[in-house]
């Protein structure tokens, strides 16, 4: 639908715990300028910029205001979103949209956050119904602590399938630079004898809090040919929503509807009938070990019930079958703002060859997806035509 | 390629602190007030039915949001239910609300009570994470004294054990 | 709870602590000796009280760094409470700054002169200057 929109560029920051060598506004354009110089474009060749950050974060408001020395943005037009964990997508598929719709040529989209400036779990406090859920909060540990325990009873799931899914996240994010948590020798004893946080997870289960930044220069596609010789096409994009308490879709990690109904729009958009075959990568917004396992089975991956499975017998490693995550995922880098766009940004690389030491080999269609909230979903297909 | 940092200079991170408070005052809405009303001074728990669907929801409220249907009919639900996932907390971590660290470990479950077809998070009596499941039977420990809010149910007690 | 409806009250407090950045922790630290430190960028001239590290327009770092006398005029204010608050343009800058104004020595006008009040223990924080002070003239 619409023109035609690719990927060219991408720029990340090495993400980490703390960036103390420079505050947000310096961040991103420190991700910009590896965006441009990534695409070979200077500032005046960017239409609009595509900002994505929670704010409640870094308690800075309005970043599309004083980041604009940041992205090159004096007397440009720029938009800027908030949508929790899938900030990152939202930002890159209102992106996809603009320039899908002849608005704009050349876009910039940037995701960015400094989970140190602030206090994560205090923040997050203010996603819970201030009546009927702030009170209850037991922060995202809680949350998927619990949606673990439904899980776990649903499929069977173990703790060392659990602990295969964070060795497998920390040893590929050892093939990439930016990653924040590299551990090369990481094993499943190790993370089962990792801190309990609150049962059944696991401190080594839980995905990290860092500052970070990801961009993207995404183009409509004569410019996208002229500037990539093998772009990143986004062909079809999907979001879904779910109902407004948390409880109202009581399995929601085990049976995601939002999962379930976004992944199945994209795959019928570009006629994928079997993901597990005829998707090449996948970069999912895996929050812990249980929620990658999971989410196997909400996107189709394997039955229902077999997410444990697929981890077990190495489909989803680098040498298997569908390799998932091969950036190290979520478990290994989380700038919430950036956390959606940098599997994106990862997805994008893989469809382009530019993945590097952790590159899929022949990958022609790739599947990014975000998380958010309240167990809403963004599916994207990224594919090499 | 461009760089950012001032050449030449050496120099400690240098942070800035601001604490920022924020207050809030939340209307309830007509909805929600007739559910506290009504376990504040009755004990009870009320749902609402969507006339489409016929799913019973609690929390209430004015609408289905899978039908986008009103939802008038209001019913009791059971102060007995199922738990349909649980967890133990042992993190200590401050609560932005009070300020206060929550004493660990606390039993945390999201609680499906019979008659209805929603779930809600609320406390467990039980911290042993062994003695807690999914499917378990629970009740609700009602407070003596009752000011209409969701703490007016302290948590909630596992009726069996495995 | 008012008589015919139900609200609840509820504080949510987080502790943030900004990460300063090079340019701006330089121009911190400056004001523990009592200096106001603007940046100079070497391509379009541009003097930023805040300083940047880097210029958005020129779209390169800003390397110089220039000590300012500190006095200034003051381009608009605003009274309230009993406080007053201006921004000042200070002399060899080209951005301005926010700041507490004080009638001292003069009265509170578009354009009058005026100088920083330094504390007397300082902490590499915006609030080193106490105040800025109306001069006479």
């Amino acid at each position: 639908m619409g023109r035609k929109v690719g990927i060219v560029a991408t720029g990340q920051t090495k993400h980490g715990p703390k960036r103390l060598d420079v505050n947000l506004r310096e961040l991103i354009t420190e991700v910009v300028t590896r965006a441009l110089d990534d695409a070979g474009l200077r500032t005046e060749d960017v239409d609009a910029v595509f900002l994505g950050n929670m704010e409640p974060f870094e308690g800075f408001m309005f970043p599309e205001l004083w980041s604009v020395e940041g992205w090159g943005g004096y007397l440009k037009p720029s938009v800027k979103f908030n949508t929790g964990g899938t900030v990152g997508t939202t930002t890159t598929m209102a992106a996809y949209y603009y320039v899908a719709a002849g608005l704009y040529d050349t876009v910039l989209a940037v995701g960015f956050e400094k989970q140190s400036d602030g206090h994560t779990q205090a923040a997050i406090t203010t996603v819970g119904d201030p009546v009927w859920e702030r009170t209850m909060m037991a922060g995202a540990v809680g949350n998927f602590a619990v949606m673990a325990s439904t899980y776990i009873h649903e499929s069977g799931v173990t703790p060392e399938q659990a602990a295969k899914v964070a060795v497998k996240a920390r040893r590929n994010a050892c093939n990439n630079e930016y990653a924040h948590l590299q551990m090369p020798n990481l094993t499943v004893e190790e993370v089962l004898a990792s801190q309990i946080l609150a049962h059944p997870i696991r401190k080594l289960d839980m995905c990290p809090q860092s500052d970070g930044a990801v961009a993207m220069v995404i183009a409509e596609e004569s410019r996208a040919r002229k500037l990539a010789p093998r772009p990143a096409w986004i062909r079809a994009v999907a979001t879904a929503h779910e109902q407004q308490y948390m409880g109202d879709s009581p399995k929601r990690l085990a049976i995601m509807r939002s999962q379930i109904a976004a992944s199945q729009k994209v795959y019928k958009a570009v006629g994928i009938t079997n993901p597990r075959k005829e998707l090449d990568v996948a970069e999912i917004y895996e929050v812990a070990t249980y929620a990658e396992m999971a989410m196997y089975e909400n996107l189709g991956f394997c039955e229902r019930g077999h997410g444990g499975k697929l981890i077990d017998e190495g489909v989803t490693s680098m040498t298997g079958e569908l390799p998932v995550n091969p950036s190290g995922g979520v478990l290994s880098t989380n700038p919430i703002g950036a956390t959606a766009m940098i599997r994106v940004a990862e997805a994008a690389l893989q469809v382009m060859g530019k993945a590097g030491k952790r590159q899929v080999p022949n990958v022609r269609t790739a599947l990014a997806t975000g998380y958010g909230g309240n167990a809403w979903t963004d599916a994207l297909i990224l594919a090499s035509d | 390629m461009a760089t950012t940092k001032a050449e030449g200079v050496e120099q400690e991170a240098l942070r800035v602190p601001f604490r920022l408070s924020m207050e809030y005052e939340y209307a309830l809405g007509a909805h929600a007030e007739r559910f506290f009303g009504e376990l504040r001074d009755h004990g009870r728990i009320l749902g609402v039915r969507c006339p489409s669907c016929h799913r019973v929801y609690v929390p209430p409220r004015p609408v289905c949001g899978i039908c986008y249907a009103e939802t008038r009919e209001w019913v009791p639900v059971s102060d007995e239910g199922s738990l349909v996932g649980c967890t133990v907390v042992e993190l200590p971590f401050i609560d932005p609300m009070t300020g206060e660290r929550r004493p660990v470990p606390y039993g945390f479950a999201m609680v499906r009570l019979d008659g209805a077809d929603t779930a809600m998070y609320h406390f467990l009596e039980e911290t042993d994470p062994k003695k807690i499941y999914v499917g378990q039977r629970v009740k609700a420990v009602f407070c003596e004294q009752r000011t209409g809010s969701l703490l007016d149910i302290q948590n909630f007690r596992t009726l069996e054990a495995r | 709870m008012s008589a015919t409806h139900w609200s609840v009250r509820q504080k949510i407090e987080i502790p943030f602590q900004y990460t300063a950045g090079p340019a701006v922790t330089r121009f911190l630290q400056g004001l523990t000796s009592k200096k106001i430190v603007t940046s100079v960028c070497s391509k379009c001239g541009w003097r930023g009280v805040p300083p940047l590290s880097f210029c958005g327009r020129c779209w390169q770092p800003v390397t110089e760094f220039r000590e300012l006398s500190g006095t200034g005029q003051l381009l608009s204010y605003s009274s309230s409470g009993g406080r007053t608050f201006g921004l000042i343009h200070l002399d060899g800058a080209d951005s301005s700054l926010v700041h507490w104004v004080v009638a001292d020595g003069g009265p509170l006008k578009i354009g009058s002169p005026v100088e920083p009040v330094w504390q007397p223990e300082r902490s590499a924080s915006i609030l080193d200057i106490e105040h800025f002070r109306v001069m006479a003239g």
